[in-house]
């Protein structure tokens, strides 16, 4: 099947990380399709989400620019084609000409034309490799407007013109296909449960008929830093909990929503929802992962369409919940830490605190960075933005904020409750041959519990 | 008295003396704005100039324009019509009636052919072919238009005169116009007011004797040298109106100090006259000294700019119904586009099925 | 009539009735689009204060985003206070709002109009220089960017030139005022003018949402 999507810039699969032969190329296209095709296709999907919400953002806009300055991508590169409100022109000149209360006389007089498949791929790159949604300029923005939402809703039209970058489009294909982005089936999921409750010597549910807490993870967990699930147990046995991983809705990463096809996006959600409710959970807890929380804390219950029958927490609210109740006990962890907010659970998802109590507990002697908590600066791996090997450069960029950061806030230990941010570190550690290492919020508690 | 006396020969048969014709002559230049020296040279020439022959026709008027000029305080309105013209038809202060009269004017008229100065009140109706106004079985129009042939020019005295004034006000039931409307070919000075600064008056006429040509006019017709100005600049109660200082009603504290009548509808910001600076009874005063805001009497159609009593900036319209429709179509026009734009989703989305 | 005349009368008339015309238009069909429910469990305490106080919170930008934005601001904030003072705080135009709506206050100065006028039309010139320079603007602005100044900046200028009786005869003048003003209101529905009637609902909408998440706006 990915052999299929593009015969003119075929993937590379057996590399690191996906990647294209041809970086350079700024957009990339899916299957073989008549423009026409592609644009009607865009249209319909845009159409979609042309709601009064949405209407009101694109009427508001002035113009004043500001959106610029709150964005990694513009304020590393003094590019303005950067600036974010630009980055939803396609996206607000079908509004215009579909929606909007003046559409009749935009198409009678073709005042705005219709957007062109060229249009569209010009945008490819400004959608996608330099917009990770991390919504920093959504709180800038003196009228207001959510513009980290909209580029979540222009994404679903790009995903229809088959005119995703290709590693994304892969990684949501796999994760639909297979129910893991990174090939963390649950054949390959149960084989690393069995081996770490080997190794560490922890019990780890999984497929329990009826539990009181379904628990999930992220595939980059599973693949690349199995110690979260061993961390989540450890917590949850100490805290005695009837809990269990399933088989049939573990993945919480959601590659459709990040690539912005809203039925591979409801699949991948349903899974958990229904996994959650076949063992009459009344808690699903989501990983260290940012998008997932989002997907599940706020869209889940929409997409369910009706509120979800158990509580939605991220790990991080989890500990917080049972540090400030006392029935989980840490020990003194006397060390400087610095904590990056990741901007799904933070920013975008209003956990902010969440962290910061379970730092307080833990002793820790907390450097906040500068900007830190709700405006602090995002990774520059979110949004799927990291799966995507030509914008790698770019990010490279951005993350040197990152870094200057880290090390202006003068801490011991770089801490962070999201395994995306945590890879997108290590990805930058490695290229800069940088002297930090990101840890996991949850391992720094599982390592630290007492009795 | 002949016509062919002149004015220095009509003045001392009168018993007037050189000192007082001096001092009228320097205070018509001044109000002239002529210079100091002009005074003498208008004596000299008035001393000797022919009394001209000054034909005076009222037609769609109140007599106030006439009340306006016999008040004339410099100079006197004696002065002018027994020293200085011969005021040979004007039915207001002519001893002649009927036949007599009209006879007086035909005289005249032929005797000074080509040379008399025509003076209008009044405006013209021209309904129903004139038979608004007759004297003497002819219609204003028709006399205006035979007395206008003759005339070396033409002064339209009053607003009714120069601009149709009252009469001509909305609905304008007899199709009343302006002199201009129906002198075409000679040229008309427009001395408009309602009634007029009777120094204005008695000042053009002095101009015409003195210069024999009319003084320069602005682009209504009117003598720069009287409404040059708007009553606003050079208002006294102007420093109150940069102040922000204003009486709300005519009886508040603010109009017992004689604060900026702005706000109580006067119109002075857009009226040119010479109010302010001549005034009227003998300089007494003038309306807005008198506590009461500017009508705008000097200007086009100020009867029809909304209440006196509505401040310039205010709307002069009322238009409720026009506006509450507007609301409604844009409601009715903001619900379709919605309807158009669901009903474009929906198909948009059933071809997504599909 | 005369050019005043039609000002203040008819061209008065038919410029309010486009303006209330088309910003029913537009705001009704905007707002009558499909507005999905939202079901996720809200952690905030109440949607509507959030609402409430993004829609005052939003006014200035947070302490983090101020050197950055500070230029921009400053110049956006003096002539937007600049046109209200001299809008709402000059005589002869609050009678005009008193005749049209009923409601009427004290006025200023005139002289602190003036003042206020000339700063407004300084910040306005700085507005649209940096407009025409930065590049980021440069590349956002459209045709409505610039009319809209125009149309905003007009009846600065030509309010100043009344008042010093400068260029034409005053009634003149006074009738370009009040004509620039009429083009104003016409073009406001069609345009970004809208922003300050469409302000509380966008920032309103996203402090309902901030509000919901328990993030901070």
């Amino acid at each position: 099947m990915i052999a299929d999507i593009d015969t003119l810039h075929p993937l590379e699969t057996e590399g690191a990380r996906l990647g294209i032969k041809n970086p350079a190329q700024r957009y990339d296209r899916q299957g073989e399709r008549n423009d026409q095709d592609r644009m009607e296709a865009a249209m319909r999907a845009f159409a979609h989400d042309f709601g009064a919400t949405t209407a009101v953002y694109l009427e508001s806009c002035i113009h004043c620019g500001m959106c610029a300055e709150a964005c990694q991508y513009y304020v590393q590169t003094d590019d303005p084609r950067y600036t974010p409100v630009r980055k939803l022109e396609p996206f607000k000149q079908a509004y215009k000409r579909e929606a909007g209360p003046f559409a009749f006389f935009y198409r009678l007089f073709n005042l705005k034309h219709r957007v062109t498949v060229d249009e569209l791929q010009e945008w490819q790159e400004l959608i996608y490799d330099s917009c990770t949604m991390c919504g920093r300029c959504s709180l800038i923005c003196p009228m207001g407007i959510d513009i980290a939402r909209l580029v979540g809703q222009a994404r679903h039209g790009m995903f229809q013109a088959g005119l995703v970058p290709h590693e994304l489009w892969a990684v949501a294909e796999r994760a639909e296909r297979e129910g893991s982005p990174l090939g963390a089936t649950p054949k390959v999921f149960k084989e690393r449960i069995d081996w770490l409750s080997d190794e560490y010597d922890v019990q780890i549910q999984v497929d329990l008929d009826s539990a009181d807490i379904l628990v999930s993870m992220s595939s980059i967990e599973i693949m690349k830093y199995p110690q979260a699930i061993v961390a989540t147990a450890k917590v949850l046995n100490a805290l005695g909990e009837k809990w269990t991983i399933r088989l049939d809705g573990y993945e919480a990463t959601n590659f459709g929503m990040l690539s912005g096809n809203a039925q591979w996006q409801k699949d991948l959600s349903m899974k958990i929802i229904n996994a959650a409710v076949k063992c009459g959970a009344k808690m699903l807890i989501l990983p260290e992962c940012g998008h997932a929380y989002g997907a599940m804390r706020w869209d889940g219950a929409n997409i369910y369409g009706k509120p979800l029958p158990f509580e939605v927490l991220h790990v991080s609210e989890f500990l917080a919940r049972n540090l400030r109740n006392g029935r989980l006990k840490v020990k003194q962890v006397p060390k400087s830490v610095t904590f990056h907010d990741p901007c799904q659970i933070a920013r975008r998802g209003g956990a902010t605190q969440a962290p910061r109590e379970v730092l307080a507990k833990l002793g820790v002697d907390l450097h906040e960075m500068s900007p830190g908590g709700d405006l602090n600066w995002c990774c520059g791996g979110g949004g799927g933005v990291v799966t995507i090997h030509r914008a790698d450069e770019l990010r490279y960029k951005v993350f040197q904020i990152k870094m200057k950061q880290v090390d202006e806030s003068g801490a011991e230990m770089l801490l962070m409750s999201c395994s995306n941010c945590r890879q997108t570190f290590d990805d930058g550690q490695a290229h800069f041959k940088w002297d930090k290492t990101a840890h996991s919020l949850l391992e720094l508690v599982a390592d630290n519990l007492a009795r | 008295m002949s016509h062919d006396e002149s004015i220095g020969e009509s003045l001392r048969k009168q018993g007037i003396s050189r000192r007082a014709f001096m001092k009228f002559c320097a205070a018509t230049a001044s109000l002239l704005a002529l210079p100091p020296g002009m005074a003498k040279v208008m004596a000299e020439t008035l001393e000797r100039a022919r009394r001209p022959s000054v034909i005076y026709l009222s037609y769609q008027e109140c007599t106030g324009c006439g009340e306006s000029l016999t008040r004339s305080f410099s100079p006197t309105l004696e002065n002018l019509i027994f020293n200085m013209m011969s005021l040979d038809y004007y039915e207001t202060l002519q001893a002649a009636a009927g036949t007599a009269a009209e006879a007086a004017r035909k005289t005249a008229m032929k005797e000074n052919w080509g040379k008399y100065l025509l003076v209008v009140d009044g405006a013209i109706p021209l309904g129903i072919d004139g038979a608004y106004c007759t004297i003497a079985g002819e219609s204003a129009a028709d006399i205006l238009t035979e007395a206008a042939k003759g005339a070396a020019a033409v002064v339209s005295v009053g607003t009714c005169a120069a601009f149709g004034g009252i009469p001509h006000a909305n609905p304008n039931p007899t199709g009343a116009v302006a002199v201009s409307a129906v002198v075409k070919d000679k040229p008309v000075v427009n001395v408009s007011g309602c009634p007029p600064v009777p120094e204005v008056i008695t000042g053009v006429l002095a101009h015409y004797l003195t210069f024999g040509s009319l003084p320069e006019l602005d682009h209504l017709g009117r003598p720069t040298v009287f409404f040059g100005n708007t009553i606003h600049d050079r208002c006294y109660r102007r420093p109150y109106y940069d102040e922000g200082k204003f009486a709300k009603t005519f009886d508040d504290e603010g109009a017992r100090n004689g604060w900026c009548l702005y706000e109580l509808g006067c119109k002075g910001p857009v009226t040119y006259n010479a109010c302010p600076t001549v005034k009227w009874n003998q300089g007494t005063s003038y309306p807005i000294e008198s506590g009461h805001g500017c009508l705008g009497c000097s200007e086009p159609d100020f009867w029809d700019k909304g209440s006196f009593y509505s401040a310039l900036s205010t709307r002069n319209w009322s238009g409720g119904t026009v506006l509450g429709a507007a609301a409604a179509a844009g409601v009715a026009i903001g619900v379709g586009a919605a309807v158009v734009s669901r009903r474009r989703r929906a198909q948009r989305e059933k071809e997504k099925q599909s | 009539m005369t050019l005043l005349d039609f000002a203040r009368g008819a061209a008065m008339k038919w410029s309010i009735a486009v303006f209330l015309f088309g910003v029913l238009w537009r705001l009704v069909g905007v707002l009558l689009l499909r507005r999905a429910h939202d079901y996720s469990q809200s952690r905030g305490p109440s949607l509507v204060a959030g609402a409430l106080q993004t829609i005052i919170t939003r006014s200035w930008p947070r302490k983090e985003f101020r050197a950055s934005t500070a230029y921009g601001v400053a110049i956006s904030y003096v002539f937007h206070i600049g046109l209200a003072i001299v809008v709402f705080g000059f005589v002869p135009h609050i009678l005009l709002i008193r005749s049209l709506i009923g409601i009427g206050w004290d006025g200023l100065p005139s002289g602190v109009i003036y003042f206020c006028s000339v700063v407004t039309l300084i910040a306005l010139v700085m507005a649209i220089i940096r407009r025409l320079t930065h590049p980021v603007l440069r590349l956002l602005s459209n045709f409505d960017d610039y009319f809209s100044w125009l149309v905003t900046a007009a009846p600065v200028l030509s309010g100043l030139l009344v008042v010093a009786h400068f260029g034409a005869r005053y009634e003149t003048l006074l009738a370009v005022h009040i004509l620039s003003v009429e083009v104003l209101l016409i073009w406001f529905p069609f345009g970004k003018l809208m922003h300050s009637l469409l302000l509380p609902l966008a920032r309103g909408q996203t402090g309902a949402f901030y509000a919901r998440r328990g993030a901070s706006t």
